[in-house]
């Protein structure tokens, strides 16, 4: 896949991922109008509320994310490295330089967010800073800098925004169908039509925070061996990024600022001791390919 | 009947501006990556006096680091006036031979490790060098990419008619030491202990 075709694909994907929240709203508030007996007027309102959530997580996606993880801008004088790196590694891509951020935290870890290169944030922990030299920094920045390029990040925040909101919305669906809906009591065969419509909508409910979570992961597993890839492209220099991953992987601190949510915009999966699984299933929930794979095929070059 | 001749005469103007204006733009794009290398040297040799001025107390017995840091100012200087690509290389090459040599310095001597000034001004250094690479890269890459459209078809029917001439990039040498492999180099290395 070339840079061109990657852009074109995620900017797609972003569409779509913002279309198909928008219709998953509507259609989950119409089954709960209907299987609950609320009025159809719902619908409409879910459409509306939707819309602008999808509109404001395109929009302000970087800031809602670095306000998730708790990041503070990183001055060119505390964090010397970092800052010339990215300016250098921007520089040679002539792209502008992207914000930068930092996580006071002593886990190693780094993500990159915002809807298109010009309004890009790179993110870095003060313990990664801290413990990588600066090869090893300019590979990671450069890691970050290609998702900034491809536009991985527009797909990879509105993912995180709408998808997390997507559980979020099932989560207060399951809490309310407990409670018992349903102000409406008729005859038998229409109340026959809402027990149906209502399990469906508790099958909905339970399963789609599982299909959200799937969606989120088949996105981005990929995307990090094109990142490393495209990374090492720009620096000319895969040791860095070996290294760098190297030293990532004996880290086996979890990220407290990380969530389910914003997992798999780092660039290693921060939930460290709540992906233990193994097998097929344990394959299929991770955000990231394991650090081996991604080494060795780095050492391929 | 004339409509679709049009459409397929109107599609190869769209080409042929859409080619001329990508090489116009690499153009430009390669003169802007030069002048960066310029910016760049004019840093490193501003930045060399004052870095010989903090560690002068220290490197009292070091001698020929100053020097190599005095050449490598005297070569950034040499490049940034005359502007030719062999100056250039040579200023990177003694910038890139001198950081090492002193990075070891300072890591031998604790005093001087323990100055923030000193730690300031070799990471400055160190940045300057590492701009000078990327910039050097971008010109070679421009360029590259520049190239690749004169000889090409058919985007190189459109640069003939419109007389692109090839850009130089970096001039580095495409014949010499750096480009052959000794035989003595293709062989498995042994190592007996």
């Amino acid at each position: 896949m070339t840079h061109y075709q990657a852009v074109a694909q995620n900017k797609r994907r972003s569409s779509l991922i913002i279309v198909l929240f928008i219709a998953f709203i509507s259609g989950a508030s119409y089954i709960m109008a209907e299987g609950m007996g609320y009025s159809l007027s719902i619908v409409g309102w879910a459409l509306v509320v939707s819309g602008l959530i999808s509109f404001f997580s395109y929009w302000y996606s970087d800031k809602i994310i670095l306000g998730i993880s708790g990041a503070r801008e990183a001055k060119r004088d505390e964090f010397f490295d970092f800052y010339t790196v990215a300016e250098n590694i921007a520089m040679s891509q002539r792209m502008p330089k992207p914000r930068l951020y930092v996580i006071k935290d002593t886990a190693m870890n780094a993500f990159a967010t915002g809807r298109d290169p010009e309004h890009a944030v790179v993110c870095a922990t003060t313990g990664l800073l801290k413990r990588l030299n600066r090869s090893e920094i300019e590979g990671v920045v450069a890691h970050e800098l290609s998702h900034v390029k491809n536009y991985d990040i527009r797909l990879m925040s509105i993912v995180t925004i709408l998808v997390g909101l997507v559980a979020l919305l099932s989560d207060w669906f399951l809490r309310m169908t407990r409670w018992g809906g349903g102000r409406k009591k008729s005859n038998d065969g229409d109340s026959q039509i809402q027990m149906i419509l209502f399990v469906v909508g508790l099958v909905l409910a339970i399963l789609s925070p599982l299909i959200a979570q799937l969606i989120q992961l088949a996105i981005s597993r990929r995307r990090e061996f094109l990142a490393d890839i495209s990374g090492v492209a720009m620096t000319k220099n895969p040791e860095g990024l070996i290294k760098a991953l190297e030293k990532i992987s004996q880290d086996k601190e979890p990220l407290e600022a990380a969530n389910k949510a914003t997992a798999h915009l780092y660039i290693s999966n921060p939930l460290k001791n709540t992906h233990g699984g193994v097998g097929m299933f344990a394959k299929m929930f991770r955000t990231h390919p394991p650090l081996k794979e991604r080494v060795s095929a780095l050492k391929q070059l | 009947m004339y409509i679709p001749f049009i459409i397929v005469a109107a599609v190869i103007i769209i080409y042929v501006i859409s080619i001329y204006n990508d090489l116009q733009k690499l153009k430009t794009q390669i003169v802007a990556s030069i002048q960066e290398i310029g910016n760049q040297l004019k840093r490193q040799a501003s930045l060399i006096p004052n870095l010989q001025a903090t560690v002068k107390g220290y490197l009292k017995h070091e001698s020929s680091i100053f020097k190599m840091l005095t050449d490598a100012r005297k070569a950034a200087e040499k490049a940034e006036q005359t502007g030719s690509s062999k100056d250039i290389d040579d200023a990177i090459t003694q910038i890139q031979q001198a950081v090492p040599k002193l990075t070891i310095a300072v890591e031998d001597n604790p005093e001087m490790k323990a100055d923030k000034s000193v730690a300031k001004f070799m990471n400055e250094l160190t940045d300057t060098a590492d701009k000078l690479m990327y910039a050097r890269r971008s010109v070679i890459d421009l360029s590259q990419t520049y190239n690749q459209k004169l000889v090409i078809f058919p985007s190189n029917m459109i640069a003939n008619m419109f007389g692109f001439k090839p850009e130089k990039g970096l001039a580095t040498a495409l014949t010499g030491s750096h480009v052959e492999v000794s035989t003595a180099e293709t062989k498995d290395v042994k190592v007996e202990f």
